[in-house]
Protein backbone atom coordinates (compact mmCIF):
# COMPACT_ATOMS: atom_id res chain seq x y z
CA UNK A 1 0.00 0.00 0.00
CA UNK A 2 1.18 3.96 -0.89
CA UNK A 3 1.50 5.98 2.00
CA UNK A 4 -1.15 7.89 0.50
CA UNK A 5 -3.70 5.14 0.73
CA UNK A 6 -2.45 3.95 4.48
CA UNK A 7 -3.62 7.71 5.05
CA UNK A 8 -6.73 7.56 3.45
CA UNK A 9 -7.32 4.00 5.43
CA UNK A 10 -6.13 5.34 8.75
CA UNK A 11 -8.51 8.41 7.84
CA UNK A 12 -11.40 6.63 6.96
CA UNK A 13 -11.20 4.24 9.85
CA UNK A 14 -10.86 7.27 12.28
CA UNK A 15 -7.20 6.22 13.70
CA UNK A 16 -6.35 9.65 14.97
CA UNK A 17 -2.82 8.66 16.96
CA UNK A 18 -1.53 6.80 13.81
CA UNK A 19 -2.41 9.56 11.36
CA UNK A 20 0.50 12.20 11.48
CA UNK A 21 3.14 10.15 11.19
CA UNK A 22 1.82 8.40 8.19
CA UNK A 23 0.96 11.77 6.78
CA UNK A 24 5.09 12.72 7.82
CA UNK A 25 5.82 9.43 6.35
CA UNK A 26 3.82 10.33 2.79
CA UNK A 27 5.29 13.89 2.92
CA UNK A 28 9.18 12.01 3.16
CA UNK A 29 8.24 9.58 0.53
CA UNK A 30 7.65 12.19 -1.81
CA UNK A 31 4.18 12.98 -1.82
CA UNK A 32 2.92 16.17 -2.45
CA UNK A 33 1.35 18.13 0.12
CA UNK A 34 -2.09 19.08 -1.66
CA UNK A 35 -2.48 15.19 -2.79
CA UNK A 36 -2.33 13.77 0.80
CA UNK A 37 -4.77 16.65 1.50
CA UNK A 38 -6.79 15.72 -1.30
CA UNK A 39 -6.63 11.82 -0.34
CA UNK A 40 -8.17 12.75 3.02
CA UNK A 41 -10.70 14.80 1.73
CA UNK A 42 -11.75 12.17 -0.44
CA UNK A 43 -11.94 9.91 2.85
CA UNK A 44 -14.24 12.04 4.35
CA UNK A 45 -16.39 11.55 1.66
CA UNK A 46 -16.60 8.11 1.48
CA UNK A 47 -17.19 8.63 5.23
CA UNK A 48 -20.38 11.22 4.52
CA UNK A 49 -21.57 8.75 1.84
CA UNK A 50 -21.88 5.66 4.33
CA UNK A 51 -22.80 7.68 7.17
CA UNK A 52 -26.11 9.09 4.83
CA UNK A 53 -26.79 5.35 4.12
CA UNK A 54 -26.74 4.52 7.93
CA UNK A 55 -23.39 2.34 7.50
CA UNK A 56 -21.64 4.12 10.18
CA UNK A 57 -22.82 6.15 13.19
CA UNK A 58 -21.81 9.57 14.44
CA UNK A 59 -18.84 8.54 17.04
CA UNK A 60 -17.79 6.93 13.76
CA UNK A 61 -18.05 10.09 11.83
CA UNK A 62 -16.25 12.03 14.64
CA UNK A 63 -13.56 9.81 15.12
CA UNK A 64 -12.78 10.38 11.34
CA UNK A 65 -12.45 13.87 11.51
CA UNK A 66 -10.26 13.68 14.66
CA UNK A 67 -8.31 11.75 12.39
CA UNK A 68 -8.09 14.28 9.58
CA UNK A 69 -7.46 16.99 11.91
CA UNK A 70 -4.31 15.50 12.99
CA UNK A 71 -3.29 15.35 9.35
CA UNK A 72 -3.95 18.49 8.44
CA UNK A 73 -1.76 19.66 11.30
CA UNK A 74 0.83 18.20 9.60
CA UNK A 75 0.21 19.53 6.35
CA UNK A 76 -0.61 23.37 7.61
CA UNK A 77 3.34 24.31 8.11
CA UNK A 78 3.82 23.09 4.69
CA UNK A 79 1.00 24.44 2.81
CA UNK A 80 1.00 27.66 4.71
CA UNK A 81 -0.14 30.96 2.37
CA UNK A 82 -0.92 28.63 -0.24
CA UNK A 83 -4.81 28.91 -0.57
CA UNK A 84 -5.48 27.22 -3.58
CA UNK A 85 -7.67 24.29 -2.36
CA UNK A 86 -10.03 26.15 -0.02
CA UNK A 87 -13.55 26.32 -1.67
CA UNK A 88 -14.18 29.80 0.27
CA UNK A 89 -15.19 30.72 4.01
CA UNK A 90 -18.46 29.46 5.11
CA UNK A 91 -20.06 31.10 8.69
CA UNK A 92 -22.13 28.18 10.15
CA UNK A 93 -23.71 29.10 13.92
CA UNK A 94 -26.78 27.01 15.84
CA UNK A 95 -29.80 29.96 15.62
CA UNK A 96 -30.84 32.03 18.42
CA UNK A 97 -33.01 30.31 21.24
CA UNK A 98 -31.76 26.84 20.52
CA UNK A 99 -28.51 25.15 22.06
CA UNK A 100 -28.22 21.87 20.48
CA UNK A 101 -25.02 21.52 18.72
CA UNK A 102 -24.43 18.07 17.99
CA UNK A 103 -25.23 18.35 14.22
CA UNK A 104 -23.75 21.31 13.53
CA UNK A 105 -20.42 20.36 14.70
CA UNK A 106 -20.73 17.22 12.30
CA UNK A 107 -21.74 19.62 9.28
CA UNK A 108 -18.67 22.07 10.80
CA UNK A 109 -16.85 18.86 10.29
CA UNK A 110 -17.71 17.74 7.18
CA UNK A 111 -17.74 21.11 5.55
CA UNK A 112 -14.11 21.74 6.60
CA UNK A 113 -12.89 18.54 5.50
CA UNK A 114 -14.47 19.31 2.12
CA UNK A 115 -12.20 22.25 1.91
CA UNK A 116 -14.36 25.08 3.18
CA UNK A 117 -12.56 27.74 5.72
CA UNK A 118 -15.39 27.37 8.55
CA UNK A 119 -15.99 29.99 10.53
CA UNK A 120 -17.71 28.31 13.88
CA UNK A 121 -20.31 30.91 15.68
CA UNK A 122 -21.59 28.56 18.54
CA UNK A 123 -24.93 28.14 19.51
CA UNK A 124 -27.61 30.80 19.95
CA UNK A 125 -26.52 33.07 17.23
CA UNK A 126 -28.69 36.45 17.01
CA UNK A 127 -29.20 36.71 12.98
CA UNK A 128 -27.57 39.60 12.93
CA UNK A 129 -24.39 37.91 13.89
CA UNK A 130 -24.61 35.79 10.69
CA UNK A 131 -24.30 39.32 9.05
CA UNK A 132 -21.59 40.70 10.91
CA UNK A 133 -19.81 37.76 11.02
CA UNK A 134 -20.19 37.35 6.67
CA UNK A 135 -18.90 41.05 6.69
CA UNK A 136 -15.64 40.54 9.29
CA UNK A 137 -14.55 37.60 7.55
CA UNK A 138 -12.78 37.54 3.99
CA UNK A 139 -14.31 34.99 1.10
CA UNK A 140 -16.98 34.53 2.70
CA UNK A 141 -19.49 32.15 0.00
CA UNK A 142 -21.79 30.33 2.52
CA UNK A 143 -23.31 30.98 5.62
CA UNK A 144 -25.00 27.34 7.30
CA UNK A 145 -27.69 27.51 9.69
CA UNK A 146 -28.50 24.55 12.09
CA UNK A 147 -31.71 24.45 14.16
CA UNK A 148 -33.33 21.64 16.33
CA UNK A 149 -36.42 23.00 17.72
CA UNK A 150 -39.96 23.63 16.20
CA UNK A 151 -39.91 26.07 19.02
CA UNK A 152 -37.30 28.39 17.04
CA UNK A 153 -38.49 27.57 13.41
CA UNK A 154 -39.35 31.29 13.18
CA UNK A 155 -35.54 32.16 14.51
CA UNK A 156 -34.46 30.21 11.46
CA UNK A 157 -36.23 32.20 8.97
CA UNK A 158 -35.48 35.38 10.36
CA UNK A 159 -31.49 34.22 9.85
CA UNK A 160 -32.26 33.65 6.30
CA UNK A 161 -34.01 36.91 5.98
CA UNK A 162 -31.63 38.88 7.40
CA UNK A 163 -28.51 37.42 5.77
CA UNK A 164 -30.46 37.76 2.54
CA UNK A 165 -31.64 41.49 2.81
CA UNK A 166 -28.08 42.32 4.18
CA UNK A 167 -26.23 39.98 1.71
CA UNK A 168 -28.89 39.88 -1.66
CA UNK A 169 -25.74 37.46 -3.23
CA UNK A 170 -24.64 35.41 -0.18
CA UNK A 171 -25.98 31.61 -0.25
CA UNK A 172 -27.70 30.18 2.91
CA UNK A 173 -27.83 26.56 3.44
CA UNK A 174 -30.13 25.62 6.58
CA UNK A 175 -30.73 21.96 7.94
CA UNK A 176 -31.43 20.33 11.58
CA UNK A 177 -33.81 17.67 12.72
CA UNK A 178 -37.71 19.47 11.87
CA UNK A 179 -36.09 21.39 8.77
CA UNK A 180 -37.39 20.24 5.52
CA UNK A 181 -36.53 21.22 1.60
CA UNK A 182 -39.96 22.55 1.46
CA UNK A 183 -39.47 24.53 4.39
CA UNK A 184 -35.97 25.87 2.96
CA UNK A 185 -37.65 26.74 0.29
CA UNK A 186 -40.83 28.60 2.04
CA UNK A 187 -37.68 30.60 4.11
CA UNK A 188 -35.93 31.69 0.84
CA UNK A 189 -32.89 29.32 1.57
CA UNK A 190 -30.44 27.98 -1.26
CA UNK A 191 -30.27 24.48 -0.09
CA UNK A 192 -31.14 22.21 2.55
CA UNK A 193 -29.38 18.55 3.29
CA UNK A 194 -30.82 16.18 5.86
CA UNK A 195 -27.87 15.01 7.01
CA UNK A 196 -23.63 15.90 7.96
CA UNK A 197 -22.78 13.29 5.16
CA UNK A 198 -24.73 14.91 2.29
CA UNK A 199 -24.23 18.73 3.80
CA UNK A 200 -20.63 18.82 1.87
CA UNK A 201 -22.11 18.23 -1.72
CA UNK A 202 -24.66 19.92 -0.74
CA UNK A 203 -22.63 23.21 0.09
CA UNK A 204 -20.04 23.18 -3.03
CA UNK A 205 -23.52 22.82 -5.13
CA UNK A 206 -25.27 25.65 -3.65
CA UNK A 207 -21.72 27.74 -4.69
CA UNK A 208 -20.95 26.36 -8.10
CA UNK A 209 -18.01 25.02 -7.03
CA UNK B 1 -65.36 -0.39 29.71
CA UNK B 2 -62.03 -1.19 30.61
CA UNK B 3 -60.17 0.26 33.16
CA UNK B 4 -57.48 2.34 31.81
CA UNK B 5 -55.15 -0.41 32.98
CA UNK B 6 -56.85 -3.01 31.45
CA UNK B 7 -57.27 -1.42 28.20
CA UNK B 8 -52.93 -1.17 28.35
CA UNK B 9 -52.88 -5.04 28.78
CA UNK B 10 -55.35 -5.55 26.06
CA UNK B 11 -53.52 -3.76 24.09
CA UNK B 12 -49.96 -4.63 25.01
CA UNK B 13 -50.63 -8.15 25.01
CA UNK B 14 -52.72 -8.52 21.47
CA UNK B 15 -56.14 -9.18 23.26
CA UNK B 16 -59.70 -7.26 22.87
CA UNK B 17 -58.85 -3.33 23.93
CA UNK B 18 -62.07 -1.48 24.03
CA UNK B 19 -60.27 1.61 22.49
CA UNK B 20 -57.03 3.49 21.67
CA UNK B 21 -54.67 3.85 25.02
CA UNK B 22 -54.86 7.59 25.13
CA UNK B 23 -51.46 8.96 25.17
CA UNK B 24 -49.88 8.81 29.05
CA UNK B 25 -53.40 8.08 30.22
CA UNK B 26 -52.73 4.96 31.95
CA UNK B 27 -49.06 6.49 34.10
CA UNK B 28 -49.52 7.94 37.10
CA UNK B 29 -45.66 9.44 36.99
CA UNK B 30 -44.60 9.97 40.60
CA UNK B 31 -42.89 12.96 40.05
CA UNK B 32 -41.99 14.13 43.44
CA UNK B 33 -39.77 11.77 44.15
CA UNK B 34 -36.49 13.30 45.26
CA UNK B 35 -33.72 12.74 42.70
CA UNK B 36 -30.53 14.67 41.35
CA UNK B 37 -31.90 17.96 39.18
CA UNK B 38 -31.13 17.91 35.85
CA UNK B 39 -32.87 20.80 35.13
CA UNK B 40 -33.37 24.79 36.79
CA UNK B 41 -35.52 27.72 36.63
CA UNK B 42 -35.42 29.86 33.69
CA UNK B 43 -32.54 32.12 34.07
CA UNK B 44 -30.60 30.50 36.96
CA UNK B 45 -27.30 27.86 36.80
CA UNK B 46 -27.34 25.15 39.18
CA UNK B 47 -24.59 22.42 40.09
CA UNK B 48 -25.99 19.40 41.01
CA UNK B 49 -24.66 15.96 42.81
CA UNK B 50 -22.58 14.61 39.91
CA UNK B 51 -20.75 18.43 40.09
CA UNK B 52 -22.82 18.56 36.24
CA UNK B 53 -23.99 22.43 35.52
CA UNK B 54 -27.07 23.02 34.43
CA UNK B 55 -28.43 26.63 33.07
CA UNK B 56 -31.04 28.13 31.38
CA UNK B 57 -30.05 30.88 30.00
CA UNK B 58 -32.87 33.77 28.86
CA UNK B 59 -34.67 33.46 25.59
CA UNK B 60 -34.03 29.42 25.81
CA UNK B 61 -36.86 27.02 25.80
CA UNK B 62 -35.03 24.70 28.16
CA UNK B 63 -32.05 23.94 30.33
CA UNK B 64 -28.41 22.78 28.89
CA UNK B 65 -25.86 21.02 30.77
CA UNK B 66 -22.31 23.56 30.54
CA UNK B 67 -19.50 21.19 28.97
CA UNK B 68 -16.88 24.61 28.66
CA UNK B 69 -13.16 23.45 29.79
CA UNK B 70 -14.33 25.07 33.54
CA UNK B 71 -17.50 23.01 33.68
CA UNK B 72 -16.88 19.75 32.40
CA UNK B 73 -16.85 17.15 35.17
CA UNK B 74 -15.19 14.63 33.09
CA UNK B 75 -11.93 15.98 31.55
CA UNK B 76 -10.47 12.70 30.70
CA UNK B 77 -12.36 9.39 30.80
CA UNK B 78 -8.79 7.44 31.55
CA UNK B 79 -8.78 8.61 35.31
CA UNK B 80 -12.85 8.65 35.44
CA UNK B 81 -12.04 7.41 39.12
CA UNK B 82 -10.50 11.14 39.72
CA UNK B 83 -13.29 13.16 38.45
CA UNK B 84 -16.28 10.92 39.29
CA UNK B 85 -18.69 10.62 42.31
CA UNK B 86 -21.86 9.66 42.48
CA UNK B 87 -24.21 11.58 44.59
CA UNK B 88 -25.75 9.76 47.58
CA UNK B 89 -29.44 8.05 47.23
CA UNK B 90 -30.02 7.74 50.81
CA UNK B 91 -32.21 10.58 51.13
CA UNK B 92 -33.71 11.47 54.65
CA UNK B 93 -37.42 10.26 55.11
CA UNK B 94 -39.37 13.48 54.96
CA UNK B 95 -37.99 14.00 51.32
CA UNK B 96 -39.85 10.88 50.45
CA UNK B 97 -43.12 12.04 52.04
CA UNK B 98 -45.12 13.84 48.66
CA UNK B 99 -44.14 11.28 46.81
CA UNK B 100 -45.19 8.55 49.08
CA UNK B 101 -48.65 10.52 49.57
CA UNK B 102 -48.90 10.54 45.87
CA UNK B 103 -48.51 7.05 45.25
CA UNK B 104 -51.13 6.41 47.92
CA UNK B 105 -53.66 8.18 46.65
CA UNK B 106 -53.41 6.22 43.31
CA UNK B 107 -56.44 3.99 42.10
CA UNK B 108 -54.01 1.42 41.17
CA UNK B 109 -56.73 -0.77 39.73
CA UNK B 110 -57.23 2.00 37.23
CA UNK B 111 -53.77 3.24 36.69
CA UNK B 112 -49.99 2.49 37.30
CA UNK B 113 -48.14 4.53 40.02
CA UNK B 114 -45.13 4.69 37.88
CA UNK B 115 -41.61 5.91 38.96
CA UNK B 116 -39.71 8.60 36.85
CA UNK B 117 -36.02 7.96 36.07
CA UNK B 118 -34.30 10.24 34.03
CA UNK B 119 -31.49 10.75 32.46
CA UNK B 120 -30.83 7.62 31.18
CA UNK B 121 -26.98 5.49 31.50
CA UNK B 122 -26.00 6.78 28.19
CA UNK B 123 -27.30 10.71 28.84
CA UNK B 124 -25.63 10.39 32.20
CA UNK B 125 -22.10 10.07 30.30
CA UNK B 126 -22.87 12.97 27.94
CA UNK B 127 -24.05 15.07 30.59
CA UNK B 128 -20.60 13.92 32.40
CA UNK B 129 -18.11 14.95 29.25
CA UNK B 130 -20.26 16.00 26.85
CA UNK B 131 -21.93 14.56 23.33
CA UNK B 132 -18.68 14.28 21.22
CA UNK B 133 -16.00 13.05 24.22
CA UNK B 134 -18.54 10.93 25.32
CA UNK B 135 -19.31 9.19 21.89
CA UNK B 136 -15.58 8.78 20.90
CA UNK B 137 -14.84 6.85 24.24
CA UNK B 138 -16.81 4.28 23.42
CA UNK B 139 -14.43 3.61 20.42
CA UNK B 140 -11.28 5.12 21.45
CA UNK B 141 -11.42 4.11 25.41
CA UNK B 142 -14.11 0.90 25.47
CA UNK B 143 -12.45 -0.05 28.98
CA UNK B 144 -12.50 2.91 30.73
CA UNK B 145 -15.67 3.51 29.42
CA UNK B 146 -16.93 -0.04 30.78
CA UNK B 147 -15.75 0.64 33.96
CA UNK B 148 -17.53 3.74 33.77
CA UNK B 149 -20.39 2.57 32.74
CA UNK B 150 -20.22 -0.34 35.53
CA UNK B 151 -20.22 2.39 38.03
CA UNK B 152 -23.24 4.20 37.03
CA UNK B 153 -25.13 1.53 36.84
CA UNK B 154 -24.45 0.51 40.70
CA UNK B 155 -25.56 4.29 41.27
CA UNK B 156 -28.90 3.53 39.51
CA UNK B 157 -29.18 0.33 40.81
CA UNK B 158 -28.90 1.85 44.72
CA UNK B 159 -31.20 4.78 43.31
CA UNK B 160 -34.25 1.96 42.02
CA UNK B 161 -33.87 0.10 46.01
CA UNK B 162 -34.72 3.61 47.23
CA UNK B 163 -37.95 3.79 44.94
CA UNK B 164 -39.07 0.50 45.15
CA UNK B 165 -38.75 0.90 48.79
CA UNK B 166 -40.45 4.00 49.59
CA UNK B 167 -43.55 3.69 46.47
CA UNK B 168 -44.16 0.17 45.45
CA UNK B 169 -44.45 1.28 41.87
CA UNK B 170 -46.03 -0.95 39.32
CA UNK B 171 -44.25 0.62 36.08
CA UNK B 172 -41.51 2.05 35.05
CA UNK B 173 -41.30 5.52 33.15
CA UNK B 174 -37.09 6.05 31.96
CA UNK B 175 -35.70 8.19 30.12
CA UNK B 176 -32.29 7.89 27.93
CA UNK B 177 -32.28 9.33 24.25
CA UNK B 178 -30.61 6.95 22.27
CA UNK B 179 -30.38 8.69 18.76
CA UNK B 180 -31.25 11.73 16.30
CA UNK B 181 -34.36 11.50 14.12
CA UNK B 182 -33.00 9.53 11.29
CA UNK B 183 -30.44 7.42 12.95
CA UNK B 184 -29.13 5.92 16.50
CA UNK B 185 -26.25 7.76 18.09
CA UNK B 186 -23.88 4.32 18.32
CA UNK B 187 -24.10 1.37 16.06
CA UNK B 188 -26.03 -1.43 17.23
CA UNK B 189 -23.12 -3.72 17.75
CA UNK B 190 -21.28 -0.85 20.18
CA UNK B 191 -24.73 -0.47 21.78
CA UNK B 192 -24.99 -4.03 22.25
CA UNK B 193 -21.54 -4.16 24.14
CA UNK B 194 -22.05 -1.32 26.42
CA UNK B 195 -25.67 -0.07 27.12
CA UNK B 196 -27.37 -3.11 26.92
CA UNK B 197 -25.78 -5.24 29.82
CA UNK B 198 -26.43 -2.04 32.26
CA UNK B 199 -30.05 -1.74 30.84
CA UNK B 200 -30.42 -5.39 31.45
CA UNK B 201 -29.20 -5.30 35.27
CA UNK B 202 -31.77 -2.30 35.89
CA UNK B 203 -34.68 -3.32 34.32
CA UNK B 204 -34.24 -6.66 35.62
CA UNK B 205 -33.37 -5.60 38.93
CA UNK B 206 -37.02 -3.52 38.90
CA UNK B 207 -39.16 -6.08 37.46
CA UNK B 208 -37.36 -8.53 40.39
CA UNK B 209 -39.26 -5.92 42.60
CA UNK B 210 -42.32 -5.59 41.76
CA UNK B 211 -42.54 -3.66 38.63
CA UNK B 212 -44.91 -4.89 35.50
CA UNK B 213 -44.24 -2.71 32.77
CA UNK B 214 -41.07 -0.87 31.64
CA UNK B 215 -41.68 2.26 29.53
CA UNK B 216 -38.80 3.70 28.12
CA UNK B 217 -38.35 6.75 26.37
CA UNK B 218 -36.03 7.52 23.58
CA UNK B 219 -37.97 9.73 20.85
CA UNK B 220 -35.84 8.96 17.98
CA UNK B 221 -34.63 6.89 14.65
CA UNK B 222 -34.36 3.23 16.88
CA UNK B 223 -35.88 0.28 14.57
CA UNK B 224 -32.12 -1.29 14.97
CA UNK B 225 -32.15 -1.20 18.36
CA UNK B 226 -35.61 -2.72 18.95
CA UNK B 227 -34.42 -6.43 19.44
CA UNK B 228 -31.75 -5.25 22.24
CA UNK B 229 -35.10 -3.30 23.48
CA UNK B 230 -36.97 -6.55 23.89
CA UNK B 231 -33.83 -8.21 25.33
CA UNK B 232 -33.74 -5.81 28.36
CA UNK B 233 -37.49 -5.96 29.56
CA UNK B 234 -39.00 -3.05 27.85
CA UNK B 235 -42.27 -3.65 27.34
CA UNK B 236 -43.58 -0.21 25.44
CA UNK B 237 -40.65 2.05 23.50
CA UNK B 238 -42.11 5.67 24.14
CA UNK B 239 -40.91 7.98 21.81
CA UNK B 240 -40.81 6.11 18.69
CA UNK B 241 -41.01 8.36 15.46
CA UNK B 242 -42.54 7.93 12.50
CA UNK B 243 -38.84 8.02 10.83
CA UNK B 244 -38.88 4.49 12.02
CA UNK B 245 -41.80 2.24 9.66
CA UNK B 246 -43.92 1.41 12.54
CA UNK B 247 -46.57 -0.78 11.11
CA UNK B 248 -43.46 -2.81 9.57
CA UNK B 249 -42.01 -3.19 13.86
CA UNK B 250 -45.23 -3.68 15.29
CA UNK B 251 -46.33 -6.66 12.50
CA UNK B 252 -42.46 -8.08 13.32
CA UNK B 253 -42.21 -7.61 17.31
CA UNK B 254 -45.97 -6.87 18.50
CA UNK B 255 -46.19 -8.97 21.43
CA UNK B 256 -42.75 -9.04 22.51
CA UNK B 257 -42.92 -5.14 22.68
CA UNK B 258 -45.32 -2.08 22.16
CA UNK B 259 -44.79 1.26 20.45
CA UNK B 260 -46.05 4.46 21.84
CA UNK B 261 -45.45 7.84 19.90
CA UNK B 262 -45.89 7.92 16.21
CA UNK B 263 -46.98 11.16 16.16
CA UNK B 264 -44.13 13.67 15.40
CA UNK B 265 -43.44 16.68 17.60
CA UNK B 266 -41.97 18.13 14.61
CA UNK B 267 -45.20 17.83 12.64
CA UNK B 268 -47.58 19.01 14.74
CA UNK B 269 -45.76 20.93 17.29
CA UNK B 270 -44.92 24.25 16.17
CA UNK B 271 -45.71 27.60 16.55
CA UNK B 272 -48.50 27.62 13.41
CA UNK B 273 -50.02 24.48 14.42
CA UNK B 274 -53.79 23.73 14.65
CA UNK B 275 -55.95 21.53 15.71
CA UNK B 276 -57.16 20.09 12.54
CA UNK B 277 -53.50 19.48 11.60
CA UNK B 278 -52.76 17.75 14.61
CA UNK B 279 -56.07 15.69 13.59
CA UNK B 280 -54.33 14.69 10.26
CA UNK B 281 -51.39 13.19 11.90
CA UNK B 282 -53.09 11.26 14.33
CA UNK B 283 -55.28 9.87 12.05
CA UNK B 284 -52.74 8.69 9.60
CA UNK B 285 -50.87 6.73 12.61
CA UNK B 286 -53.96 5.12 13.92
CA UNK B 287 -55.03 3.94 10.60
CA UNK B 288 -51.48 2.67 9.73
CA UNK B 289 -50.29 1.50 12.97
CA UNK B 290 -53.73 -0.54 13.73
CA UNK B 291 -55.11 -1.06 17.39
CA UNK B 292 -52.46 -3.58 19.04
CA UNK B 293 -49.14 -3.18 20.49
CA UNK B 294 -49.44 0.51 19.53
CA UNK B 295 -50.61 3.66 21.85
CA UNK B 296 -50.71 7.00 19.25
CA UNK B 297 -48.54 9.71 21.19
CA UNK B 298 -46.73 12.75 20.86
CA UNK B 299 -43.28 12.01 20.83
CA UNK B 300 -42.18 14.27 23.50
CA UNK B 301 -41.22 12.79 26.79
CA UNK B 302 -43.84 13.05 29.11
CA UNK B 303 -47.45 14.24 29.00
CA UNK B 304 -46.41 17.91 27.73
CA UNK B 305 -46.37 19.62 24.00
CA UNK B 306 -43.62 22.79 23.19
CA UNK B 307 -47.21 24.91 22.60
CA UNK B 308 -49.83 25.18 25.02
CA UNK B 309 -52.78 23.15 23.51
CA UNK B 310 -51.24 20.61 21.25
CA UNK B 311 -51.33 17.73 23.75
CA UNK B 312 -55.11 18.24 24.34
CA UNK B 313 -55.71 18.69 20.64
CA UNK B 314 -54.05 14.69 20.17
CA UNK B 315 -55.41 13.94 22.95
CA UNK B 316 -58.93 14.77 21.78
CA UNK B 317 -58.52 13.53 18.16
CA UNK B 318 -57.08 10.40 19.93
CA UNK B 319 -60.76 9.74 21.13
CA UNK B 320 -61.95 10.73 17.85
CA UNK B 321 -60.33 7.88 16.67
CA UNK B 322 -61.35 5.59 19.00
CA UNK B 323 -65.15 6.39 18.50
CA UNK B 324 -64.50 5.71 14.84
CA UNK B 325 -62.15 2.82 14.71
CA UNK B 326 -63.28 0.67 17.89
CA UNK B 327 -66.99 -0.68 17.83
C1 LIG C 1 -29.20 15.07 22.27
C2 LIG C 1 -30.38 16.00 22.52
C3 LIG C 1 -30.23 16.97 23.52
C4 LIG C 1 -28.92 17.19 24.26
C5 LIG C 1 -28.09 18.14 23.41
C6 LIG C 1 -26.58 18.02 23.55
C7 LIG C 1 -25.90 18.96 22.58
N1 LIG C 1 -24.72 19.35 22.93
O1 LIG C 1 -26.40 19.34 21.55
C8 LIG C 1 -29.48 17.83 25.58
C9 LIG C 1 -29.82 16.71 26.54
C10 LIG C 1 -28.54 18.79 26.28
C11 LIG C 1 -30.76 18.48 25.08
C12 LIG C 1 -31.37 19.57 25.68
C13 LIG C 1 -32.61 20.05 25.31
N2 LIG C 1 -33.45 19.49 24.39
CO1 LIG C 1 -32.92 18.14 23.12
N3 LIG C 1 -32.65 16.65 22.01
C14 LIG C 1 -31.61 15.88 21.80
C15 LIG C 1 -32.00 14.77 20.78
C16 LIG C 1 -32.25 13.49 21.55
C17 LIG C 1 -30.99 14.49 19.69
C18 LIG C 1 -30.46 15.71 18.95
C19 LIG C 1 -29.11 15.38 18.35
O2 LIG C 1 -28.08 15.72 18.90
N4 LIG C 1 -29.08 14.63 17.27
C20 LIG C 1 -27.84 14.13 16.65
C21 LIG C 1 -27.43 14.96 15.47
C22 LIG C 1 -26.25 14.30 14.77
O3 LIG C 1 -28.50 15.02 14.57
P1 LIG C 1 -29.17 16.43 14.17
O4 LIG C 1 -28.98 17.40 15.23
O5 LIG C 1 -30.53 16.14 13.64
O6 LIG C 1 -28.24 16.93 12.95
C23 LIG C 1 -28.13 16.25 11.74
C24 LIG C 1 -29.06 16.79 10.65
O7 LIG C 1 -30.25 17.37 11.17
C25 LIG C 1 -28.21 17.71 9.85
N5 LIG C 1 -28.08 19.12 10.23
C26 LIG C 1 -28.13 19.70 11.44
N6 LIG C 1 -27.89 21.01 11.34
C27 LIG C 1 -27.65 21.28 10.05
C28 LIG C 1 -27.35 22.47 9.39
C29 LIG C 1 -27.13 22.46 8.02
C30 LIG C 1 -26.78 23.73 7.33
C31 LIG C 1 -27.26 21.25 7.30
C32 LIG C 1 -27.06 21.24 5.84
C33 LIG C 1 -27.58 20.06 7.94
C34 LIG C 1 -27.78 20.08 9.32
O8 LIG C 1 -26.94 17.13 9.92
C35 LIG C 1 -26.73 16.57 11.23
C36 LIG C 1 -25.82 15.39 11.15
O9 LIG C 1 -26.28 14.39 10.29
C37 LIG C 1 -33.32 15.38 20.15
C38 LIG C 1 -34.34 14.35 19.68
C39 LIG C 1 -34.16 13.97 18.23
N7 LIG C 1 -34.58 12.79 17.97
O10 LIG C 1 -33.65 14.73 17.43
C40 LIG C 1 -33.85 16.24 21.31
C41 LIG C 1 -34.74 17.45 21.01
C42 LIG C 1 -34.21 18.21 19.82
N8 LIG C 1 -34.59 18.26 22.23
C43 LIG C 1 -35.69 18.83 22.62
C44 LIG C 1 -35.83 19.66 23.77
C45 LIG C 1 -37.23 20.13 24.10
C46 LIG C 1 -34.71 19.99 24.57
C47 LIG C 1 -34.72 20.89 25.83
C48 LIG C 1 -35.60 22.11 25.77
C49 LIG C 1 -35.07 19.99 27.02
C50 LIG C 1 -35.37 20.73 28.31
N9 LIG C 1 -36.63 20.79 28.64
O11 LIG C 1 -34.48 21.18 28.97
C51 LIG C 1 -33.23 21.26 25.92
C52 LIG C 1 -32.92 22.43 24.96
C53 LIG C 1 -32.46 23.71 25.51
C54 LIG C 1 -32.24 24.70 24.38
N10 LIG C 1 -32.57 25.93 24.62
O12 LIG C 1 -31.80 24.41 23.29
C55 LIG C 1 -36.84 18.49 21.69
C56 LIG C 1 -37.29 19.61 20.80
C57 LIG C 1 -38.80 19.68 20.72
C58 LIG C 1 -39.22 20.72 19.78
N11 LIG C 1 -40.25 21.45 20.14
O13 LIG C 1 -38.66 20.89 18.72
C59 LIG C 1 -36.31 17.22 20.96
C60 LIG C 1 -36.83 17.01 19.54
C61 LIG C 1 -36.71 16.04 21.88
C62 LIG C 1 -38.21 16.00 22.17
N12 LIG C 1 -39.06 15.54 21.30
O14 LIG C 1 -38.59 16.37 23.24
N13 LIG C 1 -31.21 17.83 23.97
Amino acid sequence: MSKIEEVKVLVETGKSKKVAAAVQEALDAGDKAQDILDAMIASMGVVGDKFSSGEIFVPEMLIAAKAMSKGVEVLKPVMAGDGSSSLGTCIMGTIAGDLHDIGKNLVVMMLESAGFDMVDLGVDVPAERFVEAAKENNNVVLVACSGLLTTTMPALKEAVQTVKAALPDMKVIVGGAPVTQEYADEIGADGYAPDAGSSASKAKVIIGA
Amino acid sequence: MLTKRQNLLETIKGGEPDRFVNQYEFLELIREAPKEPFMTQKGSEIKNGWGITIRWPEGQIGSFPVHDDNHKVLKDITEWRKYVRAPAVNYPAERWTEAIAHANAVDRDEKYVTAFVTPGIFELTHYLMGMEDALMSYYEEPEAMHELIDYLTEYELQYAKQIIENLHPDALFHHDDWGSQISSFMSPETFEEFILPAYKKIYGFYKENGVEIIVHHSDSYGANLVPYMIDMGIDIWQGVMNTNNIPELIKEYGGKISFMGGIHSGEVDFPEWTPEIVMEHVEKACNECGKSYFIPNLSQGGPISSFPGVYEAASEAIDMMSKKLFK
